[in-house]
């Protein structure tokens, strides 16, 4: 950031546009700083299912603070989620893997930046710091809050989901019946109130971040975000695989299953100081 | 770890976890937290997995009912008895 934001600085192009990713379209969104070129841009990744939409909001509002110190920044929506074609149950990580690299290429060969970065939450943050594994040249990686087991991602995710309803039973929510039991055989399972193929469920779960030291070499940040002081030990871990990991905690409620607005200030903050660090921008 | 001490930690996780803008010592063991300090029922998870970090124990999904998780007393029981399992 170089000085604080005018009125005049602070406007920034936001655009619709459409990526082509195979037989899908998806929909996203480009902001662009005021001054050309950019001096970097990022991509967006979202997280999954519930925890996107939750974070719908703190997505815009990072990705116009990063247009505002002159960083392009763009949104995208996997197939089968938000404007992209497809439906949710269909989705797999194989095609939404594809979705990463062509919004990818339609960032490094539309926004006139020179450096690139990616910038995930959650399961984005995973499927983020898979990319960096094969994109060595990213100027920079940041990772919010990532799963970096998908197994026990999908274990919280569900008994989080056990949790609401039992907890909000007394509150006239829906009280559980036995369908629980009979998912087990069931093609789909009802993931938060999303349908999740078997598939889906199986390749999430072969998601592991922390199974060896990563080649990456550029900067990256994992924000681990929590009412918590310190840096969880699987956070830690995860950093120290990289060459220039660094790992931080950020008090922040959390901004992707929180319902309703929420003051993503700290989380931007650390990231926006972490961006002038590592781009300069 | 003593029942008091343990019970002290619980409030401590309590207002981390949940962004309570009180003191931990202002938390009563019995206090209905979702009544008297204004919990969201939903966030009551926040705190099962900086329970299961700290205490390396494990919840099965039978654990997670209202009444368990309405009050530190009733909270610290159920990492003591996780912990008895373990």
């Amino acid at each position: 950031m170089r000085g604080a934001p005018t009125a005049a600085t602070a406007r920034a192009a936001e655009s619709s546009v459409e990526i082509v990713s195979g037989e899908r379209l998806l929909r996203a969104v480009v902001h662009l700083p005021s001054h050309e070129p950019p001096r970097a841009a990022l991509v967006f990744v979202h997280p999954f299912a519930e925890e996107k939409k939750c974070s719908h909001r703190v997505f815009v509002e990072m990705a116009r603070a990063a247009a505002v110190a002159g960083c392009a920044a763009l949104r995208f929506d996997f197939s089968g989620c938000g404007d992209s074609s497809g439906t949710f149950p269909e989705a797999d990580l194989g095609a939404w893997r594809r979705d990463l690299r062509a919004a990818f290429r339609y960032a490094r060969e539309r926004l006139g930046a020179k450096r690139l970065g990616l910038l995930g939450l959650r399961l984005g943050a995973a499927l983020a710091a898979e990319l960096a594994e094969e994109e060595l040249e990213l100027a920079c990686l940041a990772l919010w809050e990532p799963v970096v087991e998908g197994e026990r991602y999908l274990t919280l995710t569900m008994r989080r989901s056990v949790m609401r309803r039992r907890l909000t039973a007394h509150e006239g929510g829906v009280e559980l019946d036995e369908e629980g039991e009979e998912e087990d055989e069931a093609a789909e399972i009802d993931f938060d109130g999303y349908l999740v193929s078997r598939e889906m469920q199986e390749q999430i779960a072969e998601v592991d971040l922390l199974d060896e030291p990563k080649a990456y070499p550029g900067p990256t940040l994992v924000l681990n975000l929590s009412g918590r002081a310190k840096v969880s030990p699987a956070m830690a871990k995860l950093a120290s695989q990289y060459v220039s990991g660094e790992a931080l905690p950020v008090r922040q409620e959390p901004i992707w299953s929180t319902v309703g607005l929420v003051d993503a200030g700290p989380t931007i903050g650390a990231t926006m100081s972490w961006l002038t660090r590592a781009l300069g921008v | 770890m003593s029942d008091a001490a343990l019970r002290e930690r619980v409030k401590e996780l309590v207002v981390e976890c949940l962004f309570l803008d009180v003191a931990p010592s202002s938390i009563n063991d019995d206090d209905n937290l979702m009544e008297v300090h204004g919990v969201d029922s939903v966030n009551l998870f926040e705190i099962v997995v900086a329970l299961e970090e700290d205490y390396g124990i494990s919840f099965e999904d039978e654990d997670f009912d209202v009444e368990t998780f309405s009050t530190v007393t009733s909270i610290a029981a159920l990492v003591e008895r996780k912990q008895a399992e373990a």
